[in-house]
């Protein structure tokens, strides 16, 4: 198998020394960690080693030397390299070595164990890698890598996910600052912008009080949620159905999330948690936007004068359009005592709603300057709030859908099993199957009888029921818009995605590699890169939970249930309510 | 080092296959196929507009006018950058992997790297692909569950969509290294 | 997906290998064909059509000619499949109307017909069932394109309902051009040639047949306390479900120590149930669902009787499996019936509950004095009766001699069309027939045939897998694996 050598970029300039690593036997490949410099005490060198060894859990040793000729070649380092290999006993031993202003390296394994005789050289593969981005990226979807805590058990993530996990593990090896006067010297990636760290240490300290502050106002809240006052018969019964108490109820969980003095345990949780946070800064300043808005220059005011009237228009409307129904519409002869009833009723029920309205006109106002308030608590409730203004006020609407579908559907059910009895079948009940039967004469006539009359009356309900489920589609379009943009904002992982923007390699679907310019008898070079997770997939793994479940329902089943007049709900329900 | 062979694709269009052989062990093929030409933009732009200006003689708003240049120029755009694929490239790695990229006529380039201990095979396939049966060449993947099943088949050159001449050249290479792959890899 | 391992080096046409196993091709004619079956009825679809399609291939290939298969695509099996022996099985993804054919609208499925053909390189398009549309479509891309057509006939058709008017006029247009036409009985031949107007020289008759060694006899798995009498069928209203429901109450009140084992599936089922359910039988009647096919013998050799009340029937392999298994058949007399099998080995009834239950009554007394023949001899009788590689020699004959016939030209098949098929039908088809041949001009222009590449051959005489096949058994094992996935 081909030797693979995996070289960090940072110390392609270093000056010779000894090359420090994890050497996988499984994949055959040497993962270069470190450069230690000249000079330095073997013994020194071996301890350094065991410390990081413990530490990290990773097998680090000594695997080759590394050789930079910035000046003539000199004979006596070549050997004194060579002799190193006696003191770091290796199996095999590399020897790299960069010639001076060349970019080509020449590279050999050399295995001891084999007989002088045999010429024991393998093939070698250079791999250079960015030793920060392996550090810091995430591989997705996660490798299998076994617990930190688990002892002494070596990663046993196969393929590339042993190397990046060997990085990341040997953290305690890069801690050593280059500048340090330790008894080794070093020569391997270091962070940056040492004296920002103090602000975030800062940042850090005060994260924790203030946490537990917010935890426990939090905390409060619920309790005083979950008090026995709001348990009584029809307030969960209403909060169940108002969206509005659903979004506040998910805010509420989220922020204890985040807000939650436990550690997060993995990348996962962690990002879930900024992501979480970021969301909800995003919704609350959008809601304090819109609040701005909506106070400057006296809006509300003109907002409750405009409702008044749209709502007393849109009974005019239905009143016409009931009109028109008790007629003849679009020229059909419909039945004429049943039309006159359903006109009627639902004529009734109208003027029932606009005396209400005209009550309630005097409060509009004030009512709609508390709600205009609920928008500081973030976009999401203000929207949630507006989609159930909407609800309450097509109440009637709602009312007449659900008339209409009720007689609808109980003559489609009469109507399907008398045509059973016209077949002479039957559906039984126990096995859940159509069986034959015969009736009957007198069963067959009244059957018969039955039948005919619902035919009869079927267009007259069929057209009652036509008009109000698309006016209560449409009502239920609006607010399924409205559910979508709160499920936008709840869901998108902003933080997430700001981070593959920013820093695309903190987020890794794999790696590529480049292929470096080659000259004949040289190894083969390679450049490892990062490959970035693409866009939909960050918002795929990374998308946070809404708090309502989308329709269940299919197209198809929709147009069934229309068809069989049965109910349609709002698209937000709460997933127990569906099981 | 370097050879270059042209071929078609199953449309008829010209391809150009790269060979590069880099050493025993790694191997790129890169099949390029001719740039969007200037005749076809042409015509589609023509297209777009005169239909535009037909409207805007029935219904007198210029609005469509300027809607017809900006579907245009962002339709260019989301083509060169979403849908035109200018090259299609395979390197295989021995004992490292197999890397597909394709690079978009924008200058994109999306990567796919397998690990070669999760490649069972390389194979070439037929399959029925719109009103045609094609012949592609695709990498099974090893299924971690069960060491002799397949999780996966990919696909490689999609978008490029060689004839089998082609096919098979870059299959037998492919094939030479997967066999001492497996030489090596069993051999120590 | 069919996936094909291993290398291939050796399926290159220039790296084929030299024949150096001339025992294995003596056998071979020196006249070989490429055909390509057609029909919509294939595995996983079960059927005496399907079994029919597969046994024939398995013997041509056999005898070295390249045969592929068309179907359209079963739920999740669609694309490329090779069966055993390299018989290579292509599921198109065409949209199924109703009872598993396709929708046709005579030009949609030209484009990857015409494909296929010229990829492969077919010679002989062999139509498979008047009821497949896939079937019409390819006879009728065959004959614009120029190439030979044979068509098969598996099912007879009544001449007096509206459907069956239909349905002849339909066959009438796709028969009058055609080369070749092989019905599966004398009765069927027959009925072909008054629907479809045929000059009855151009029909052969090649009956089905049965593997005799899939279906031998058991005679220790039957009962000897009772009598079982077995029906294997769809349960359909063609295959005489209806009198099957007044036969069961009759005999079972008749005879206690008498049972039924009722294999198939179908919307008649419910019928049966519900007179199992009526006359509290449900210890006597078995009724087993679906069954796949192996396991038809062994539903087979549980019973005494074998009993068939199909209303219309070509050929009917189910009495010729039952007999190769040892039992007494008792069936009714309609269509190709009575040819199949000698009169010593079958009771044969008129279609109606009193004639089959006097049959069967029959067939019960000879069984209780013992007057039977032994389940050995009856097998040893019928295995000669129908082989495999005697419908493929035959019908190889068939192919001789229709690749030596001209297909018609345009001009001439226009000509046959319009004075064949009446005035209004054929001048209809003769205009579809033209814009068909215009298609084809189209897709010629957009494709020509020298881009699509010559696909490689699995069987046949220059055939990738007949020649590896002595060579190393991993073909043996992929097939199997492209046969499971």
């Amino acid at each position: 198998m081909v030797l693979k050598a995996f070289f960090p970029t940072c110390c392609t300039s270093a000056d010779s020394g000894l090359l420090v690593g994890r050497w996988v036997p499984e994949q055959s490949s040497a993962v270069v960690l470190a450069v230690v410099h000249f000079p330095f005490i073997p013994v020194r060198v071996k301890e350094l080693l065991a410390q990081v060894q413990q530490a990290s859990q990773v097998g680090v040793a000594v695997l080759g030397t590394w050789c930079h000729r910035r000046q003539e070649p000199e004979e006596g380092l070549g050997r004194f390299l060579e002799g190193l290999g006696v003191i770091f006993f290796h199996e095999p031993w590399l020897q790299l070595c960069r010639e001076r202003g060349s970019t080509f390296w020449s590279c050999k394994a050399i295995q001891r164990s084999t007989p002088p005789g045999v010429p024991s050289e393998d093939q070698v593969m250079l791999v250079f890698y960015d030793q920060r981005q392996v550090l810091l990226s995430q591989l997705h979807p996660p490798a299998a890598l076994p617990d930190h805590q688990a002892g002494d058990a070596p990663a046993s993530a196969g393929g590339l996910a042993a190397v990046f996990d060997t990085v990341a593990r040997s953290k305690a090896l890069f801690s050593s600052d280059r500048f340090d006067e330790g008894p080794v010297r070093l020569s391997h990636w270091q962070s940056e912008g040492v004296e920002a760290s103090v602000l975030v240490e800062l940042a850090k300290q005060a994260a924790g009080p203030a946490c537990l502050l917010l935890s426990f106002l939090l905390s409060l809240l619920s309790a005083m949620a979950a008090c026995r006052l709001f348990r009584l018969w029809p307030l969960p019964f209403i909060c169940s159905k108002l969206s509005t108490c659903e979004q506040v109820r998910h805010r509420l969980g989220q922020l204890s999330l985040v807000f939650s003095t436990q550690k997060a345990e993995n990348p996962t949780q962690l990002m879930r948690k900024a992501n979480v946070l970021i969301s909800v800064l995003l919704d609350v300043a959008l809601g304090l936007a819109l609040l701005t808005w909506l106070h400057g220059k006296d809006r509300i005011g003109q907002l409750a004068d405009a409702l008044i009237p749209v709502a007393d228009r849109v009974a005019e409307e239905l009143q016409h359009l009931l009109q028109w129904l008790m007629g003849a519409p679009a020229g059909l002869k419909m039945n004429r005592a049943l039309d006159q009833v359903l006109g009627r009723f639902f004529l009734y029920h109208i003027h029932l709603w606009i005396s209400y309205i005209h009550l309630m006109s005097p409060f509009i106002e004030r009512i709609l300057w508390h709600v205009g308030l609920s928008a500081c608590l973030g976009l999401t409730v203000a929207v949630s709030l507006l989609s159930d203004i909407i609800a309450l006020l097509t109440f009637h609407i709602y009312c007449f859908y659900v008339y209409g579908a009720r007689l609808y559907c109980l003559k489609m059910y009469g109507l399907s099993s008398l045509w059973r009895l016209f077949r002479g079948k039957k559906w039984n009940v126990l096995r859940q199957r159509v069986d034959s039967c015969s009736y009957d004469l007198d069963q067959l006539f009244i059957g018969t009888l039955l039948f005919t009359i619902l035919v009869f009356l079927l267009p007259t309900t069929a057209l009652y029921y036509l008009v109000f489920t698309l006016l209560r589609l449409l009502v239920v379009a609006v607010q399924g818009l409205l559910h979508l943009l709160v499920d936008l904002i709840n869901s998108l992982p902003l933080y997430s995605v700001g981070l593959r923007l920013c820093r695309p390699y903190r987020l890794a679907a794999g790696v590529k590699f480049r292929v470096l310019e080659h000259e004949a008898g040289k190894p083969l070079r390679l450049l490892m890169q990062i490959n970035p997770l693409p866009y939909s997939r960050v918002v795929r793994a990374y998308r946070l939970p809404s708090c309502g479940c989308r329709p269940k329902l299919s197209w198809s089943s929709l147009c069934r249930k229309l068809f069989f007049g049965e109910l349609i709900y709002p698209w937000r329900q709460k997933g127990g309510k569906q099981d | 080092m370097e050879e270059e062979q042209s071929f078609l694709d199953i449309c008829g269009g010209s391809l150009t296959l790269q060979r590069r052989y880099y050493s025993p062990s790694c191997r790129e093929f890169c099949l390029s196929s001719p740039p969007l030409s200037l005749r076809s933009l042409t015509a589609v732009t023509c297209t777009v507009w005169l239909a535009a200006y037909g409207f805007f003689t029935l219904c007198e708003n210029s609005m469509i006018l300027s809607a017809a240049i900006f579907i245009t120029l962002l339709g260019l755009l989301g083509y060169l950058h979403f849908v035109k694929i200018d090259q299609e490239a395979l390197l295989i790695i021995d004992s490292l992997g197999i890397q597909m990229t394709s690079s978009y006529a924008s200058g994109k380039e999306s990567t796919t790297f397998i690990e070669m201990d999760k490649v069972k095979d390389i194979v070439i396939n037929e399959a029925i692909y719109m009103q045609k049966v094609i012949y592609y060449l695709c990498i099974l993947l090893k299924d971690p569950v069960e060491p002799h099943g397949i999780s996966q088949v990919v696909p490689v050159f999609q978008s490029a969509k060689p004839r089998l001449d082609c096919l098979i050249e870059v299959y037998r290479s492919c094939q030479e290294i997967l066999a001492h792959q497996k030489a090596t890899s069993t051999s120590p | 997906m069919a996936f094909r391992g291993g290398d291939w080096h050796g399926l290159s046409p220039s790296a084929a290998l030299p024949c150096t196993n001339s025992g294995r091709y003596s056998t071979y004619r020196t006249r070989t064909h490429n055909i390509c079956m057609v029909s919509d009825f294939f595995y996983p679809n079960m059927g005496g059509v399907e079994s029919h399609i597969y046994q024939l291939s398995q013997c041509l290939i056999e005898r070295g000619h390249k045969v592929i298969i068309v179907t359209h695509a079963y739920g999740n099996r669609k694309g490329i499949r090779y069966l055993t022996n390299g018989l290579k099985v292509y599921y198109l993804p065409l949209k199924v109307m109703y009872n598993q054919s396709t929708a046709t609208t005579l030009f949609h499925s030209l484009p990857l017909l015409r494909y296929i053909f010229v990829r492969e390189r077919v010679t002989i398009i062999h139509s498979h069932s008047s009821f497949s549309a896939m079937a019409h479509d390819a006879l009728f891309h065959a004959k614009t394109m120029g190439l030979q057509t044979v068509f098969t006939d598996h099912s007879l058709f009544g001449f007096a309902d509206v459907s069956s008017v239909l349905t002849n006029k339909l066959l009438t247009v796709s028969l009058c051009d055609t080369n070749h036409i092989i019905c599966v009985s004398y009765t069927s031949k027959e009925n072909t040639v008054l629907r479809a107007a045929l000059n009855p020289e151009i029909v052969s008759v090649i009956p089905n047949a049965v593997d005799p060694t899939d279906f031998t006899p058991d005679p220790f798995r039957r009962p000897d306390s009772v009598m079982t009498i077995v029906v294997v069928s769809r349960l359909v209203y063609r295959k005489g479900t209806d009198l099957l429901s007044g036969i069961i109450p009759e005999l079972c009140h008749k005879y206690p120590d008498l049972n039924f084992i009722i294999g198939g599936e179908g919307p008649k089922r419910i019928i049966l149930e519900e007179v199992r359910e009526r006359y509290q039988l449900h210890d006597r009647v078995r009724l087993l669902g679906a069954l796949e096919h192996k396991d038809v013998r062994n539903v087979l050799v549980q019973g005494h009787i074998f009993l068939n009340t199909s209303l219309t029937e070509a050929f009917c392999m189910a009495i010729v499996e039952a007999a190769s298994c040892g039992l007494q058949v008792v069936s009714t007399r309609v269509g190709g019936i009575p040819e199949v099998l000698p009169e010593n080995l079958i009771i044969l009834c008129e279609p109606s509950v009193k004639s089959l239950c006097e049959g069967l009554e029959k067939a019960i007394s000879q069984l209780k004095s013992g007057t039977l023949p032994a389940p050995e001899s009856i097998h040893n009788v019928v295995k000669t009766f129908y082989t495999w590689r005697n419908v493929a020699e035959r019908t190889e004959k068939v192919y001789d001699r229709v690749a030596g016939e001209a297909v018609l030209p345009m001009d001439r098949r226009l000509d046959r069309l319009i004075s064949h098929c009446g005035p209004v039908t054929g001048y209809i088809f003769a205009l579809l027939a033209v814009f068909n041949f215009l298609f084809l001009i189209f897709l010629r222009w957009v494709t020509p045939d020298s881009i699509i590449d010559v696909a490689i051959d699995a069987s046949g005489p220059k055939g990738a897998w007949t020649h590896r096949y002595s060579y190393s058994k991993k073909r043996g094992q992929n097939n199997e694996i492209s046969k499971t996935r």
